[in-house]
């Protein structure tokens, strides 16, 4: 009985001794501080800085914000490498190491570089920030020119069928229904060839830009085929009438196949012209 | 020779060998973009890129700023197409930040973490290697940015119902010149 007795007290106060002793050591290792100044380039403190300071063995983070006077302190560290990463608005985040020794009140004073602003390289706010209405006359162009490509594209189909049925619609062909089917596909050619350039021309300008490279072949085309769409129906309309008479095609009307060829060919280059690189 | 006057002179001395603030200012740049597609390639190529960094205590910034209308791609539809399907309208600037240890400045082979802001959106982009060359007083520095259409939320613009590739690498070509 005695000598469980002793048993159980020295195990007490083995219990005791090695609690008291990882207390202790756990005050020895975890009673340093890091502190220091934030100052910019300039040496001036900065404020409301976030320090982190980073265990590199274990990975465990403390955390500090420098006071008024650009001073922090993060106390209860235990020895060992740390990161500490210092950060604020308006300065780019510094990073240094440090080495704290158990007990110490170790120094860590960082400096803060300004982060560069547009302002530095001379560029003004407005011309940093766009506007939701510059993106939208930018939408509205690029919507308008794809319908105007789109109906372009489909009106080909009938200025080339068009051109193949002139060939039974004029010269000594004397077939009514040839020209009533040429007049018809001219007549359909005409009309998506306006609805495609009402969308070219509408097209919202944008300020500042100008005109380069194969689209200004394309505009320039359009002197010639945008004339020639208005003038070959109107010289058509006098053939047409001219041979419902029984009349050989004649005076300003006989123009009507050379200008509609020309207005033809000017009208597939324009196409071409926008669609492969030269 | 006493402890004292070691300290002094090393007080005296130490100033001037510590690292200066150092100001890098962009001299001349190329910006080329590739867009590839199905039926063709294109490039557009701009110089009016602006830039600036600064270096303190062994730590540089550096910023880049280039207007995105200022991309030429020898046709001014299709640039003004791209201007509309990267939203330049709304947001005008690419700007790349970058921030390197100045030792850095002595490497032939600059591994950079650059942050890039276009189309409104912002994208890190890690470890992008930079070439370094000297060229006479001036610092030549070439590299390759692999800027994706999808990193920054754009749909690919079509020709022929056919999208381009979602791969839009640009080649930096820079001048830079320490202060």
């Amino acid at each position: 009985m005695k000598r469980q007795t002793a048993a159980g007290v020295g195990a007490v106060c083995t219990f005791i001794l090695l609690v008291s002793f990882a207390a202790s050591a756990r005050a020895q290792n975890s009673d340093a501080t890091l502190s220091g100044l934030i100052a910019g380039a300039t040496g001036a403190p900065v404020p409301n800085a976030k320090v982190a300071v980073k265990n590199l063995a274990t990975g465990q983070s403390s955390a500090a914000q420098t006071d008024s006077t650009g001073h922090y302190a993060v106390p209860n560290l235990e020895a060992g490498s740390y990161e500490v990463a210092v950060s604020a608005e308006g300065y780019s985040t510094n990073t240094v190491n440090v080495t704290i020794a158990s007990g110490a009140n170790q120094t860590a004073n960082v400096t803060l570089a300004g982060v560069l602003s547009l302002q530095d390289l001379g560029i003004s706010p407005e011309q940093a920030q766009g506007t939701t209405a510059d993106q939208a006359r930018l939408n509205k162009r690029s919507h308008m020119l794809m319908l105007h490509q789109r109906l372009g594209l489909i009106a080909a189909v009938p200025l080339i069928a068009t051109v193949a049925t002139s060939f039974g619609a004029g010269g000594r062909s004397t077939s009514t229904s040839d020209r009533y089917l040429h007049l018809a596909l001219g007549s359909a050619t005409g009309d998506l060839y306006f609805m495609s350039a009402y969308f070219a021309i509408r097209a919202p300008r944008i300020p500042g830009t100008q005109s380069r490279g194969q689209i200004r072949v394309h505009k320039a085309l359009a002197w010639i085929h945008g004339p020639g769409m208005v003038l070959t129906p109107i010289l058509g309309a006098i053939a047409f009438d001219q041979k419902s008479k029984g009349e050989k095609v004649h005076g300003i009307a006989s123009a009507h196949g050379a200008v509609a060829i020309v207005t033809a060919a000017a009208y597939g280059a324009a196409i071409v012209s926008v669609s492969f690189k030269f | 020779m006493s402890t004292k006057f070691i300290l002094t002179l090393l007080l005296l001395v130490f100033p001037r060998v510590a690292p200066a603030d150092t100001q890098w200012i962009l001299e001349e740049s190329t910006l080329t973009y590739h867009v590839s597609h199905p039926l063709k390639q294109t490039e557009g190529v701009s110089h009016a890129a602006k830039g600036k960094g600064v270096c303190h205590d062994g730590q540089c910034d550096f910023l880049i700023a280039v207007p995105v209308k200022s991309f030429d791609s020898g046709d001014s539809n299709r640039d003004l197409h791209m201007l509309q399907v990267v939203r330049g309208g709304q947001f005008p600037l690419i700007t790349v930040r970058t921030h390197l240890p100045e030792t850095a400045s002595g490497l032939s082979t600059i591994p950079a973490d650059l942050e890039v802001q276009f189309a409104g959106q912002t994208v890190q982009y890690k470890q992008i290697a930079f070439q370094r060359a000297m060229q006479g007083g001036d610092t030549m520095i070439t590299g390759t940015i692999p800027l994706t259409l999808s990193d920054f939320k754009i749909d690919p613009p079509t020709l022929l119902a056919l999208p381009v590739k979602n791969e839009i690498p640009v080649r930096v070509e820079m001048k830079w010149r320490a202060m």
